[in-house]
């Protein structure tokens, strides 16, 4: 099943279903006020009787070189902080995201629970049980590049195959970072086409930095995040959709 | 320098290099010439076989520090609530955090300066909130802040079940870096380790759970251990201290939820102690403030200065209130351990600060100071101190029977 192909973006699922009325009451359930509601390991979002839900839960490893953008991604599909200076993250630190999806095939909408796990580069060095660890059971691995870092991208196979074994099979997904900063971009449009061609891998493009605040001046406007991580973490939940499916023979792998 | 502002430095011993600069209510750097200096006099009485520890102006204090010969603090403080003892403090637990994220092998040799100032950098968070903690005062303790909750029993079986699968004997359960439960073996640890962790924890952004490399300053300053945190709630987490297994998924996926989803209420309700630190339930004499009760064969402390909170939230100025009451508790604690309750040893004679308990064979068990703003008063037992603000209105001759209430109180009924 390695290099299994990924689904053609919204052919699994609603992709703007958080916006319509249905998706809009269940996106609720992970708001409090405007700001995003947190989950600790014991609880889980609740809904109304009426508005019925299956809870799915993925593992998904973050990698890449330091400073690329790993943390400030999680950070950003969180609903919390971007870190505006750059320290390597001490071990393994891990967070779980809430998000709920409509799939076309499904009879009732699925809440997503991604579990995000982030570590630093030195740790992966300085402990042998770290990469084991991350990789562990783990449902998808994460490869990122910095649009802003040409060797990063370029990278991208060398890192994949460092990471990854050949019986390993975690979907892998490849995203570039601070495409927000387009006027310091050092890859193409063009380049990353290529890149889909050869290795048959999806790749998503993110901006990682914080959004407008609320009146408090503080507090970052929850909604307004979760429109912004919409997009990834909708391509996210397709491609374990997707995954799933395969792996419980409903959808021929068609390489 | 502005009001009331803190500035630490570190560089490194041998070439004054700086390695980072953190500083407290201050928009502005110090700039390079300030930091020279600063460092340079240091040296400068160094090669005069002159140890320079500490000076004051007429707003600030300035204190140096070297450690292992390796690493030099300094700090500069304009908060007039500062003593020389708190600042100490300050740079032991500066120095402390950075042996708990890098390990003292690594501050010792010094081999890339430039690689040990990015890494230094994982430490800001717990530096920073050295400088700037309020609900806290292990940082001048150097003992672990807990709270007391009603339901410890339960929560306290759960701990211990939870870490004995772990394959741990160390686990604690902590809100806000104050420890609601902790399991047998992790009082056991050294107490300015354990606090360190206490606080780690609760400086770093929330996470569902973390694998963290630690090095204990006290207990084992070379060879990392893990801590492995979870977040039961938001704002509640349960830590254990580890060796090489088991893993944190392991742990996250088979025993956090087995071990503690039936308690959820109990873990939730843990939530309202933050700023008590006990229950609601227990009314202590209304003309106490706040107080600072330790324990000191396990040192652990119980520590508010809002104890009666439904009063409080009605008065417009209460930040400024607490500011206040934080800051007359901390000078009161600081007057009374230096002064009277354990001044330092040397060569086995008591050193007193002044000379009024030098003509005594006895020393002090009880202390009280009467100002325009507050009561203070302290008592020493053998097991515990401790140290009561009362308001100004409370007959300074009643002090002491309810200083002796509220130690049978929470000694007695909470064991604590
Ligand atoms: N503008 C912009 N900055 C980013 C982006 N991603 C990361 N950064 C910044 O780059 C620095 C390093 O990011 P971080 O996530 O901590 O790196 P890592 O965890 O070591 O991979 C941080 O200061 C981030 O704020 C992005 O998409 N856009
Ligand atoms: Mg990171």
């Amino acid at each position: 099943m390695h290099q299994a192909s990924f689904p053609k973006p919204g052919s699994l699922i609603i992709p703007d279903w958080h916006q319509n009325a249905e998706g809009g009451e269940y996106l609720s359930c992970i708001l409090r006020k405007r700001k995003r509601r947190m989950f600790g390991l014991i609880e889980q979002p609740v809904l109304p009787p009426q508005l019925p839900f299956d809870i799915a839960s993925y593992k998904i490893f973050v990698c890449g070189k330091s400073g690329v953008g790993k943390t400030a991604l999680i950070s950003k599909l969180c609903g919390l902080e971007v870190p505006s200076v750059h320290h390597e993250t001490t071990g393994i630190q891990t967070s779980r995201v809430y998000w709920p999806v409509r799939p076309r095939d499904s009879q009732r909408p699925v809440i997503f629970c991604f579990q995000l796990w982030d570590c630093g580069e030195s740790a992966l060095k300085k402990f042998d049980h770290i990469l084991l660890a991350c990789k562990e059971k783990a449902d998808a691995v994460l490869f990122l590049f910095s649009f802003t870092d040409r060797s990063s991208f370029e990278d991208v196979p060398a890192l994949i195959s460092r990471t990854l074994s050949q019986d390993e099979d975690p979907a892998r997904v490849v995203i570039g970072t601070r495409f927000d900063q387009f006027m310091h971009t050092d890859v193409t449009d063009q380049d990353v086409g290529l890149f889909q061609q050869t290795w048959q891998l999806p790749v998503m493009r993110v901006r990682s930095v914080n959004g407008p605040r609320l009146s408090d001046g503080i507090s970052l406007d929850g909604r307004i995040e979760l429109l912004d991580a919409a997009p990834v973490l909708n391509g996210l939940a397709e491609i374990l959709w997707h995954r799933d499916q395969i792996t419980a023979g409903l959808l021929a792998s068609d390489v | 320098m502005e009001g009331s502002s803190v500035f630490l430095l570190c560089l490194t011993a041998s070439s004054g290099v700086p390695l980072y600069c953190r500083s407290k209510r201050s928009s502005r750097q110090l700039t390079f010439s300030v930091i020279g200096s600063l460092n340079g006099v240091h040296m400068f009485a160094n090669n005069q076989d002159v140890l320079l520890t500490s000076t004051r102006t007429e707003n600030s204090r300035v204190l140096w520090r070297t450690f292992h010969e390796s690493i030099n603090l300094i700090v500069m403080s304009c908060d007039s609530n500062a003593s020389d003892h708190s600042l100490n403090r300050l740079l032991e637990n500066v120095f402390s955090t950075m042996v708990l994220v890098i390990g003292l092998d690594d501050l010792m040799n010094i081999k890339n300066v430039e690689r040990l100032k990015k890494d230094l950098r994982a430490c800001y968070k717990l530096i920073d909130s050295f400088l700037t903690e309020s609900e806290k005062i292990g940082d001048l303790t150097q003992c672990v802040d807990c709270v007391i909750s009603n339901d410890s029993v339960i929560l306290q079986e759960c701990l211990d079940g939870f870490t004995q699968a772990a394959e741990s004997e160390f686990g604690c359960l902590l809100i806000g870096g104050k420890v609601v439960v902790a399991t047998e073996k992790w009082w056991r640890l050294a107490s300015l380790d354990a606090m360190l962790l206490c606080w780690l924890v609760s400086s770093l952004s929330p996470h569902s759970s973390r694998d963290y490399p630690v090095y204990l300053p006290q207990g084992s300053p070379t060879v990392p251990h893990r801590l492995l945190t979870f977040q039961l709630v938001p704002g509640v987490d349960v830590c254990i201290l580890c060796g090489p297994s088991p893993s944190l998924q392991k742990v996250e996926l088979e025993l956090v939820e087995r071990f503690w989803k039936p308690v959820l209420d109990p873990v939730k309700s843990c939530l309202r102690l933050q700023l008590r630190s006990f229950p609601i339930s227990l009314n202590l004499h209304q003309g106490i403030l706040g107080f600072l009760l330790i324990n000191r064969d396990l040192n652990k402390s119980l520590y508010t200065v809002q104890v009666h909170p439904f009063e409080d939230t009605q008065r417009s100025d209460i930040k400024c209130i607490l500011e206040h009451r934080r800051a007359s508790l901390r000078s009161f604690y600081t007057l009374t351990m230096l002064r009277y309750f354990s001044p330092e040893h040397h060569d086995g004679k008591i050193q007193y600060e002044e000379a009024f308990p030098e003509g005594f064979t006895h020393q002090a068990h009880q202390c009280y100071v009467v100002s325009s703003s507050h009561k203070c008063y302290a008592t020493k037992t053998d097991l515990h101190f401790l140290f009561l603000l009362f308001k100004t209105n409370v007959p300074t001759f009643s002090m002491r029977a309810i200083a002796n209430k509220t130690m049978q109180v929470f000694t007695k009924e909470f064991n604590f």
